[in-house]
């Protein structure tokens, strides 16, 4: 389950970074632009631009297995989300939403004194897939000694 | 184009987190943030390994590692497919990261946390860069030749034969060549275990005379550790010292000279002055931009301030033999005016007529040369007898009396003070007083 704090934090601008791996346990990268949890908290929804993160894209239609990390930059918090996620076309509210996110995103990173044509290549929503993610494990990723910790796990 | 690590240079400056993604046995993937990514040579890189504990059981389970590593210039991103190689945690790297981390991770209030356990050593089998909306604006301006610029500096240094002239030529040099406009020049006062500026460039108040414990932010882990301490991005850094950044009316109670600074650097470097192997000091720059200072700035920087320590050291050993007589000019300003010097014992801090001029062992040396002044009318003295007068309790100089008279003199000539110091030649002083001078010691 996913807890409020936790609810509220996913969709605040914080970084959304993704990791999948392929058939032969390759891993890869991606950045989400835009996350918030389902109404009854199983899920976690996240918008990933299928142009600019092909690979990842790959990886989650032939095998579904993702880990999300979330964190905010001025302070470090992270927690990493793992699941089984299902892909599609992200619809109109979606990329409204995503859309709202890389604005947000943009302006914090702005506030910590990042230029914003260094941001710009890190953002962006083109040729948006909606990752539904069922999650099954949560953990705490904040550097310092208790990272890792596990908060949450579905089979426990 | 082929990508190799030499074009990822800006990535590694640990501004912008790297990224890492692995897997374990099953294929369930994990992803993380990386504080420090450093390049090992032209086809390996070594992550930093704080408390990734999955990562690190994920790579010795599956060696296979994706990083997304980013220009903390441009923003532009880059995809390297990476295998796990071997583990570090001793050796020169180690020991070159570990204190880069404990610099700047002391002054964002994480002394400690952030102690490198481990270095991950990776092979590079593949860099792409990511595909962004937007083409990064490619930056044309010119890169200034360093190789160049470092033979510019030293040939500087190489013409001056004393204390002055050295710390001058590098600090002017360094502006000239390499643009440098903020920097200080710091020698180290064993007995102190402190390092003491004795050349300024740049700031409002020079701050001559200030002072950083050894060891103490990036100036002290340089002069510490012998290796160049440097951070590119300051702008979550809290400045420790912008509280106590004040007007140097305070001086006369505090004792201590304010080490100047820009309160909004982005970029600081520091570069330990270093002779036989033995720590002398320190340069120390700064400037508002981000990603000020360069792998190539730091290659410059570490030739010429070897040459110029080297040079300083040097020029220690001449001044031992007195050039031949040069008679000062009698001070023609002298006057009937009344100068009144207070010597404090305990610390050896000097006020003229009220007004705090230095403390230690220059303090005593200009105590003892006023003492001699006032006793047989002597003006004029040698860095030979100086060294050789036991009644100075000097401590064993280690060749650096020339820096210390240097110190005392610019104090003098910055504070406007009508007792003065002039350089005769080569390890020779004269004693320049406005007036009569009446000296008080207190707590004998």
């Amino acid at each position: 389950m996913i807890e409020e704090d936790l609810a509220s934090f996913i969709e605040s601008p914080v970084m959304q970074i993704v990791g999948t791996a392929d058939e032969a346990l390759k891993p890869e990268i991606g950045r989400g632009a835009g996350a918030w949890a389902s109404a009854d908290r199983r899920r976690v929804f996240l918008v990933l631009s299928a142009w600019q993160w092909p690979g990842t894209v790959a990886n989650l239609k032939a095998n579904g297995r993702v880990a999300v990390t979330f964190a905010r930059p001025a302070d470090y918090v992270s927690y990493q989300v793992k699941g089984a996620a299902t892909l599609q076309s992200a619809v109109a509210d979606e990329i409204d939403r995503s859309a709202r996110y890389l604005a947000e995103m943009v302006s914090t990173l702005m506030r910590l004194g990042i230029p914003a044509e260094v941001i710009a290549p890190w953002l962006s929503n083109r040729d948006p897939f909606l990752v539904g993610i069922e999650v099954s494990d949560i953990f705490l990723q904040t550097p310092g000694a208790k990272a890792g910790t596990r908060l949450w796990s579905a089979t426990v | 184009m082929t990508l190799s690590l030499f074009d990822l240079e800006a990535c590694f400056e640990g501004v912008v987190p790297s990224i890492i993604a692995t897997a374990d046995g099953n294929g369930v993937p994990n992803i993380s943030y990386l504080s420090h990514v450093a390049m090992v040579d032209s086809e390996h890189v070594a992550l930093s390994n704080q408390f990734f504990g999955k990562t690190s059981a994920n790579i010795r389970m599956n060696p296979q590692a994706t990083l997304i590593a980013v220009d903390a210039g441009t923003g532009v991103q880059f995809r390297l497919e990476l295998t796990f190689a071997y583990s570090l945690d001793a050796g020169p790297l180690f020991e070159h990261l570990s204190l880069q981390l404990d610099a700047t991770s002391a002054q964002v209030g994480m002394a400690g946390i952030m102690r490198l356990r481990g270095l991950d050593v990776f092979r590079v089998l593949k860099i792409e860069s990511v595909r962004a909306t937007m083409e990064p604006e490619r930056k044309a301006s010119p890169q200034r030749d360093r190789l160049a610029a470092a033979a510019r500096v030293v040939e500087l240094i190489a013409a001056e034969t004393d204390a002055e002239g050295i710390v001058d030529a590098t600090l002017n040099g360094l502006k000239t060549w390499l643009g440098f406009e903020h920097g200080l020049f710091l020698e180290l006062y064993d007995e102190r275990r402190q390092l003491v500026t004795i050349g300024s460039l740049g700031y409002a108040a020079s701050g001559i005379g200030s002072e950083v414990e050894i060891g103490d932010g990036v100036i002290g882990a340089a002069a510490a550790s012998g290796s160049i301490v440097k951070v590119s991005d300051m702008s979550r850094v809290r400045r420790f010292n912008a509280a106590v950044r004040n007007s140097s009316s305070d001086e006369n109670r505090t004792r201590s000279i304010v080490l100047p600074g820009m309160p909004d650097a982005m970029s600081q470097i520091a570069v330990p002055l270093a002779v036989a192997g033995r720590p002398r000091g320190a340069l120390f720059f700064e400037s508002r931009a981000r990603l000020a200072f360069t792998r190539e700035d730091e290659t410059a920087l570490s030739i010429i301030a070897r040459h110029a320590a080297l040079a300083l050291a040097f020029s220690e050993r001449t001044s031992e033999e007195a050039e031949s007589d040069r008679r000062a000019q009698p001070a023609s300003t002298a006057t009937d005016r009344g100068i009144h010097v207070a010597h404090h014992r305990f610390d050896d801090s000097v006020f003229i007529d009220g007004t705090y001029v230095i403390k230690g062992v220059a303090g005593r040396l200009l105590a003892w040369m006023l003492e001699q002044h006032l006793a047989n009318g002597r003006s004029e003295f040698t860095n030979r007898e100086i060294r050789l007068d036991g009644g100075l309790r000097l401590p064993d100089f280690k060749d650096n009396l020339e820096t210390r008279l240097l110190l005392l003199r610019r104090r003098l000539e910055e504070k406007s003070l009508p007792i003065r110091l002039l350089r005769l030649g080569r390890g020779r002083i004269a004693l320049e007083a406005e007036g009569c001078v009446r000296l008080s010691r207190e707590g004998i």
